[in-house]
């Protein structure tokens, strides 16, 4: 396979995780652009829903697809129980505060998976029809992930354009005091926008394991919650249509960069890839901090 | 409400405190002074009963969890084994009993010298086990060095910590370099055909010295390294480098890192169908989740392990090689194991390295008929025995692990079987693997 | 002054504890790891209210400069001058990357400047991985040349005890630093930073000047405790051990459970936090973080002002007013 051939079947990848991907930082931006609070403990979310899939689907032989809604479910739960013991309480805080609040609770959720399912890497195996591609394939659970964050996004979007609960938390974040104004429950729309960006984590959390269904663990999330940073970045922070995009944008970028960097003699590609995601990620901060694809507000 | 939490915060540190007061007297109980400080006479039953305290820094949070709860495990059996069953170590009128201190690490490398000096000091061990992993086992030592107390490491693998100058720090697990080296042996041997290896492993220090060792190795056989990548700790999706190892056609690939990585690289392998003749992962193959997680996926996938259960190593085994055994027959230790982990537990290579070198303490005070850490540390030099984990034997010189063998396994119709070399094997190897569309077919890696 | 004393007398009680009591040098030298990062950080975290979460990334360089010094050079014959050729290059290359990120990164704020620090740690981390620089992954080992150039004796007592009194030193310049800082114009002009940038910029203050000063400040004590606490201290650094985000967090919680921009604040925090992290892990091993998690959340909640910030409210207007600053 020639390094053409190479590129482009990566990017078919990039593509495809790129999706999940920005299904993954959806909720990150939702979070901040109406609540102006990074949810540092992202990851521990997308861990639950991991963890979700997972136990679906080995008790109870669920389908990952329906995992989906049982995971929005509970990430809709999860979202109320956090916004009203703690997050209401720092609403316009410092900085200071939310970034280490939302660690904490990131923190305590990772801990106590470990304390109720183990340290333990568990996986699962949906056995799927795939494309072959030659010498490498496409499994079927690839493309569902891809559809299913793709249907996800949409129906958010109709969501917040068609209706009344949609419009309200638009009327928030475009003006605070207006909405107050006009009768609207400033501190439930929080409630409820909150809830639904981590319903949103948790489910991609299933999306992620219909694309690596093994390594499930209590601190799986990690590595995602400092991914999603750099595509929320991309996107623009606040603008939970601009993390989706910028999600596809960052698989391609992490696919396509792998194999340039292949080029180069002696040294380890792959650990480069990391390195030109921040540094992206510190060049469109400091030129474009509205992100690539402009100040698109929900 | 302030008010509460601060009274909450007080008391959780006064509790800390009191705790720690508490304890402390049943830690040392009526120290004899000067020249035996350690020995601590227990109960008065059998006067000369002295309890040896073996200090643990072990990982029971952090990303060494998984490690650190079979260590704890394998350690405790030992425990077991030494004092109940071989009635602890006879030295002249003296019965020497262990106890084993341990504190949680949480996996990071600031806590170390406080818990190793808290050790040493206040809870009088005698000896210490290292704690897990190099990078760790490297922040303890300087202070175990200062005190002159052995540091025992079981899960730091690297060379490198063997090429520092240490007098104290002995090894009880195979080093790093030799990991890979036993497959590759294999696959000489069952296939002179096979000529294309391929490496893909994760960017650490562990890995690189695993597969730098492996390359090495290799190339002595006349085998061709034709791919060597490696990626970054928590790969999400491994496609682009994989695609681009298949194109070089290896025909047995090597990898891995650590247990997230190594079941990722499997699975991914499989979605991709990159067929190849043997694949070997570092550590994730070596655990019974993994085949859990992969299910038939797993089948022939091998992995290097410091030991595994069904390992002929047995009393007559030592014999015939005439050295001495030591320690539980491997049913004891399965069985001593499950009273700990609990009886569906089945014990990792961690936890028996563990064990082995609580066991190899006991053997050297033995043979030193003291348990002063000079004394042992001779003793350790001449030792050549055999436990459970196999065979233990260090290099006088730099304390590094000699003797001891590697295995490989394999996962053969849902069991993990020891594949290599024969002489420590369970089954036959199973050559070629199966390929992935057969796997999926239901197809097993069971030999006949 | 009486603040200075009351820091002082801490100061002292850690030192005598941990000299007279038998053990308890590795747990006080524990102890001062959390105090000197807090101090550290405080003087930027605390007096400007920015959010560097990729502040290890300044430990970090400090500790890659001590470990290259004795890396590169213990051939040379040098012998002990090594040591502070070692610190000060950790000093120069932290300083140099504050900075670098502090000409371009600190014209971000809230979050933004706080990602965008996320991205210069991890960005950095991973070019040393995969540009294998200064030894990629594998990092650096130096137990090999410190006893080398010291010999076993003195290369364990620089590893057990010289790193710490480092680190006690780098801690105790850090507060001073502090306290003459918060008592300069230079404090005022941070103050009001805090309370609003941009009304401190239409009152003529040089926002970027202080901003940069307390970022470089903070970053040279910085790469001073990496040096020591890291490198001297467990001998050896891999990339993957000191680029760890988590390190940055623990010195927020300790500046913030102290409280943000007090000169008490983050000696009171460093203590309470290394305490309760070190008896719960002697305790209930493997639970600590479990019980730490909820706390700190807590803290966030009920004490934003941390514990020096709250007992200073209390105490206004008695006579301990002085005594806690």
């Amino acid at each position: 396979m020639g390094f053409w051939e190479q590129l482009a079947s990566n990017l078919v990848f990039g593509i495809l995780l790129g999706s999940v991907y920005g299904l993954a930082t959806m909720g990150l931006s939702l979070i901040f652009g109406v609540l102006r609070i990074v949810n540092v403990g992202h990851g521990a979310f997308l861990m639950i829903g991991a963890y979700a899939a997972f136990w679906l689907f080995t008790l109870f032989g669920l389908s990952p697809i329906a995992s989906i809604f049982m995971a929005l479910a509970v990430g809709l739960a999860l979202g109320f129980i956090t916004f009203y013991s703690v997050i209401k309480r720092l609403i316009g805080a410092p900085e200071l505060s939310t970034l280490l609040a939302t660690f904490g609770i990131g923190l305590f959720i990772e801990e106590l998976a470990k304390l109720v399912w183990g340290p333990d890497y568990r996986g699962y195996s949906w056995d799927t029809p795939y494309i072959s591609l030659g010498i490498s394939a496409i499994s079927f659970s690839k493309i569902y992930a891809l559809l299913a964050s793709i249907v996800i996004a949409f129906l958010l979007f109709m969501w917040f354009k068609k209706t009344k609960l949609g419009m309200a938390v638009r009327a928030v974040v475009e003006d605070k005091e207006g909405a107050m104004v006009c009768g609207i429950d400033v501190t439930r729309i929080y409630a409820l926008s909150f809830a639904l960006g981590i319903a949103l984590t948790v489910a991609s959390g299933v999306l992620i394991t219909l694309f690596v269904p093994v390594g499930i663990n209590p601190y799986m999330g990690g590595e995602y919650t400092l991914k999603a940073f750099v595509i929320a970045v991309l996107g623009g922070l606040t603008s939970p249509w601009g993390a989706f995009y910028a999600g596809f944008i960052f698989g391609l970028l992490e696919n396509g960069s792998y194999t340039l960097l292949g080029l180069i003699p002696d040294v380890e590609p792959f650990s480069l890839t990391r390195f030109i995601a921040f540094t992206t990620l510190l060049i469109i901060l400091l030129i474009k901090p509205t992100g690539l694809l402009g100040g698109e507000e929900m | 409400m302030r008010w509460i939490l601060l009274l909450s915060i007080l008391v959780v540190a006064l509790f800390a405190g009191c705790a720690q007061q508490a304890e402390k007297p049943k830690a040392t109980p009526a120290e004899t002074p000067a020249e035996t400080p350690a020995q601590t006479p227990a109960e008065k039953p059998k006067p000369e009963v002295v309890t040896v305290v073996i200090g643990a820094p072990l990982s029971l949070s952090g990303k060494y969890a998984k490690e650190g709860q079979m260590s704890l495990w394998g350690v405790k059996a030992a425990e077991k084994w030494i004092n109940e069953i071989y009635g602890g170590i006879k030295v002249g009128n003296k019965v020497y009993k262990i106890e084993v201190k341990y504190y949680d690490d949480e996996s990071k490398k600031e806590n170390i010298p406080s818990l190793v000096e808290r050790l040493i000091t206040s809870d009088k061990a005698n000896f210490l086990l290292a704690p897990y992993s190099s990078g760790l086992t490297l922040a303890g030592a300087p202070i175990a060095d200062k005190y002159g107390v052995i540091y025992m490491s079981h899960g730091g693998a690297s060379d490198r910590i063997f090429e520092q100058g240490y007098q104290y720090v002995v090894q009880t697990l195979s080093p790093a370099s030799k990991y890979q080296t036993a497959f590759l042996d294999m696959v000489k041997e069952l296939d002179p055909d096979a000529k294309k290896v391929a490496m893909i492993y994760e960017d650490n220090e562990f890995a690189k010295a695993v597969f730098a060792g492996a390359r090495e190795h290799a190339e002595k056989l006349g085998l061709e390294v034709v791919f060597d990548k490696t990626y970054p700790k928590n790969p999400t999706d491994l496609t682009p480098i994989l695609s681009e190892m298949a194109a070089k056609e290896p025909d047995v690939v090597i990898g891995g890192g650590h247990f997230a990585d190594g079941q990722l690289l499997a699975q991914q392998m499989a979605e991709l169908k990159i067929n190849v003749k043997a694949i070997s992962i570092l550590v994730a193959p070596a655990l019974p989740s993994f085949y859990e997680a992969l299910g038939t996926k797993a089948e022939g996938i091998a992995a290097p392990a410091q030991w595994e259960i069904g390992a002929a190593y047995s009393p007559d085994a030592a014999k015939e090689l005439g050295i001495d055994w030591f320690g539980p027959t491997q049913d004891e230790f399965l069985k001593l194991f499950k009273q700990f982990a609990g009886s569906d537990k089945q014990p990792s290579y961690h936890a028996a390295e563990a064990a082995a070198a609580i066991l190899a303490y006991a053997k050297a005070i033995e043979k030193a008929e003291s348990i002063d850490s000079d004394a042992v540390r001779n003793a350790m030099n001449d030792l050549d025995f055999m436990t459970f984990f196999g065979r233990w034997k260090i290099d006088p010189e730099t304390g590094k692990q000699i003797g001891h063998d590697m295995v490989v396994i394999q996962w053969q119709g849902g069991e993990k079987k020891i594949i290599w070399p024969p002489s420590a094997a369970t089954s036959k190897p199973y050559y070629p693997i199966p390929t992935w569309e057969e796997k999926d077919q239901g197809k097993l890696a069971v030999p006949e | 002054m009486r603040g200075v004393h009351t820091l002082l007398i801490i100061y002292a009680i850690l030192l005598i504890v941990g000299l007279t009591v038998p053990g308890m040098w590795q747990p006080v030298a524990f102890l001062m790891f959390y105090v000197a990062l807090g101090q550290a950080f405080n003087i930027f975290l605390g007096l400007t209210g920015y959010v560097d979460f990729g502040y290890v990334a300044f430990l970090a360089l400090g500790s890659y400069g001590m470990a290259i010094a004795m890396d590169s050079l213990y051939q040379t014959g040098l012998g002990a001058a090594i040591l502070p050729i070692g610190l000060l290059l950790a000093a120069l290359m932290s300083i140099m990357l504050s900075l670098a990120v502090g000409a371009v990164a600190l014209r971000l704020r809230g979050a933004y400047f706080a990602i965008a620090t996320i991205g210069v740690n991890e960005g950095f981390r991973y070019l040393i991985e995969g540009a294998r620089l200064w030894g990629g992954s594998e990092g650096i080992i130096i137990t090999g040349a410190m006893r080398k150039i010291f010999g076993r004796e003195m290369a364990n007592f620089i590893s057990t005890m010289v790193a710490d009194v480092l680190v006690f030193g780098i801690g105790l310049l850090a507060a001073l630093t502090t306290y003459v800082i918060i008592h300069k114009r230079m404090g005022y002009a941070l103050m009001a930073i805090r309370e609003d940038e941009d009304a401190a910029r239409v009152m003529g203050i040089n926002v970027t000047k202080y901003k940069i000063m307390a970022f470089i400040t903070s970053a040279f004590f910085a790469g001073l405790i990496g040096a020591s606490a890291w490198t001297l201290k467990m001998t050896y650094v891999f990339p993957s051990d000191v680029f760890l985000i988590t390190y940055t967090v623990e010195a927020i919680v300790i500046v913030m459970l102290g409280g943000a921009g007090t000169l008490l604040g983050p000696v009171v925090g460093g203590i309470t936090y290394g305490l309760l992290k070190y008896y719960l892990s002697v305790i209930l091993p493997g639970f600590q973080l479990l019980i730490l998690a909820p706390l700190l959340v807590a803290i966030v909640v009920a004490f934003p002002e941390g514990i020096v910030g709250y007992l200073k409210e209390r105490v206004r207007g008695t006579r301990f007013e002085g005594y806690i600053l």
